[in-house]
């Protein structure tokens, strides 16, 4: 199938993703990834710890570990459809970083994105395919935040890389 | 919708998402990064794109008080979050999308960001567990909130209820925004295609002239 042959151009995909969202944006919600997250880490955090997580209070206030949260089926969804995309057009392979710098600058890059999502409510998604359409004040401030940031990141990057 | 309804919508966008990401090689990161380092924009002009549908699409229904709009008061920390998930999205090479992605593609360093996205979120519900920063959203009212450094809630549909224009005018002006965005990097990439074309005959000729000599 031509499909899993070609790479697809970004814009047409785009363009049917929007369609998409404006689909779920009427039935539940925009699209939006880092709240899934959030609760995916309440509910291993629950595993690990048990009774012991419900004394911090940003599991009882913020986010109440519960697997019947919406919103972290869609992050389990892509997980599955690019694994099917990957297999169908054999690109699927483990594959992984071979320098130690790229460990090292990954591994903060994820702590960054995960204390980042928490103390702005939103990820990079819920900013530019939620709260900026919406119009809503803090998609600006998200958009600011974030082109500043991807700034100084690539700075930082190009300095490791140049080292 | 019941919650198995809810959470089988989700999980079906999720996955025509993740396949549309996968077959195209989208990536928010390079929207930015490239922009920003490379000059290139073949990520950032999808993401304009859907910018642009998204809001006129979301203006409309949001006109007739339709849809389910993400409320919660803004401030400080939306700026301050997004800053520091910016450098860490470019530090990794990924972004909440594309570590997913990634990681069903078999890219071992994407499931290591997605693990420490997890741990960087436990860190801070330890923080927030002692300083309550940024408030929790049971205690939003959506009005401003100078002493947690919160401006309260503010879109479209707000816009229109206060001004009695309907969101969806306010939704066309940022639609021209954005398009007079798109139609800039439209334009540099033609300057730098002519750009290139110069160079490449410049090396031409100047290795003509040096094969006659």
């Amino acid at each position: 199938m031509e499909f899993f042959k070609k790479t697809l151009d970004p814009v047409i995909a785009l363009i049917a993703i929007a369609v998409l969202d404006i689909f779920l944006f009427l039935i539940v919600g925009a699209w939006t990834v880092g709240g899934g997250e959030t609760m995916m880490t309440g509910l291993i955090a629950k595993v690990f710890m048990g009774d012991a997580l419900d004394r911090l209070p940003f599991w009882q206030l913020v986010f109440v570990p519960s697997a019947g949260y919406w919103k972290i089926y869609i992050s389990l969804g892509m997980l599955f459809g690019a694994f099917v995309g990957a297999v169908l057009s054999k690109e699927f392979y483990v594959r992984y970083p071979r320098r130690l710098s790229e460990w090292v600058m990954i591994t903060v890059g994820g702590l960054l994105m995960g204390i980042g999502i928490r103390l702005a409510f939103v990820c990079n998604v819920s900013t530019f395919f939620g709260l900026t359409p919406e119009m809503n004040l803090g998609g600006y401030l998200a958009v600011s935040g974030i082109l500043a940031g991807a700034w100084v990141g690539s700075f930082v990057y190009k300095k490791v890389l140049e080292a | 919708m019941s919650i198995v309804g809810e959470c089988l919508v989700a999980f079906i966008f999720g996955s025509l998402v993740g396949l549309l990401v996968q077959r195209s090689r989208f990536c928010n990161t390079a929207a930015l990064r490239d922009a920003i380092l490379f000059k290139t924009y073949r990520n950032t002009k999808a993401l304009l794109v859907a910018m642009m549908i998204l809001t006129f699409g979301f203006t409309l229904f949001l006109t007739f008080g339709e849809g389910h709009q993400m409320h919660f008061d803004v401030g400080l920390n939306t700026f301050a979050g997004l800053f520091l998930f910016g450098v860490g999205m470019v530090l990794a090479g990924a972004c909440t999308v594309s570590t997913w992605v990634k990681t069903g593609e078999g890219n071992l360093g994407a499931l290591w960001a997605l693990l420490f996205t997890f741990i960087g979120m436990f860190l801070f519900s330890l923080v927030w567990s002692v300083n309550y920063w940024p408030p929790a959203p049971d205690s939003m009212n959506g009005q401003p909130n100078w002493e947690a450094l919160q401006l309260g809630f503010a879109n479209a549909r707000t816009l229109q209820d206060k001004l009695g224009v309907p969101a969806i005018v306010f939704g066309l002006v940022q639609m021209a925004a954005l398009f007079a965005i798109y139609r800039a990097i439209l334009r540099k990439e033609a300057r730098q295609a002519v750009h290139g074309r110069n160079t490449a005959k410049n090396y031409r000729t100047e290795a003509a002239a040096e094969a006659a000599e």
